[in-house]
């Protein structure tokens, strides 16, 4: 009698042990799925962050360059117009001009080919001479292109 | 009696535990492989070649006929009216402003694509 006590008991205990051991296992097992849940979690936060940085990045790129652009639409607006009145400046007339002052404006004429010419090498990406660079002046300037050719002119008021 | 209890007892937890122990784990990682850059150098600039403007009048025609065939140049002149010269002025203008615009467009690309020069490898 006390043997089948003693035997119940131990395959009870056997029984106890052996539960508790596989509720052990699977605690580590949910563990583990939790950390690398977690870890999933914290990386995806993580490159959502960097993702949302490089949006800010490029935005701020963005507003920067079409600024820039509007900036360069505006000189080319004033640079059309400033031919214009070099044209037309106090009702100018460069036909009779060139009647009366044949080689005077020859010279002029020339000059301003010249000038147009390299504010097109300019525009195509060629180097700015240590001369263009320098020029603060108005009669040391490009007065085709001064905002191209003459990045240090700042022009009178 | 007791002692085979027992063994079988601990041969079944170590039959149900056995695999959990040293179990090796999958590492699953990606590793983004970025685009190659294009990389093209910018366009080679423009070098132009110099030109002379003749001014013609209906006094100077004569003389200036005459220097040119002094000069062993072909005494003919394509010619434009004061009124055209402007618009022949203004209209290389507009093709050094779109010149210029499409350069710079082309470098804000770059820049923005392939970010800044000294950034690039």
């Amino acid at each position: 009698m006390f043997g089948q006590i003693k035997m119940i008991f131990t395959v009870l205990l056997i029984a106890g042990i052996a539960g508790a051991g596989m509720y052990v296992m699977k605690l580590r097992s949910d563990n583990a799925i939790l950390k690398a849940n977690q870890s999933k979690l914290e990386s995806a936060i993580t490159e959502q962050n960097k993702v949302l940085e490089q949006q800010k990045e490029d935005f701020t790129a963005i507003l920067e360059s079409n600024k820039k652009l509007n900036v360069l639409i505006n000189t080319f607006k004033k640079d059309l117009e400033d031919l214009d009145k070099r044209f037309t400046k106090k009702n100018r007339d460069i036909g009779k001009l060139a009647i009366d002052r044949t080689e005077a404006i020859e010279r002029i004429i020339n000059k301003g080919g010249k000038n147009a010419a390299r504010c097109i090498e300019l525009a195509s990406g060629a180097e700015h001479t240590e001369a263009e660079l320098k020029a603060t002046l108005k009669s040391e300037i490009n007065p085709e292109c001064p905002s191209l050719a003459n990045p240090n002119y700042v022009p009178y008021q | 009696m007791y002692h085979i209890n027992k063994i079988i007892a601990l041969a079944i937890i170590i039959l149900l535990t056995g695999c959990s122990i040293g179990e090796k784990k999958i590492k699953i990682f990606s590793i983004e492989k970025p685009r190659e850059k294009l990389d093209y150098p910018m366009p080679t600039a423009l070098e132009l070649e110099e030109l002379k403007w003749i001014i013609i009048t209906s006094e100077n025609a004569k003389e200036v006929f005459k220097k040119l065939e002094e000069a062993g140049i072909d005494p003919v002149l394509f010619g434009i009216t004061d009124k055209d010269y402007q618009v022949l002025a203004r209209n290389f203008a507009q093709i050094r402003q779109k010149l210029q615009e499409t350069n710079n467009l082309l470098e804000e690309y770059k820049k923005y694509y392939e970010g800044p020069e000294e950034n690039k490898q």
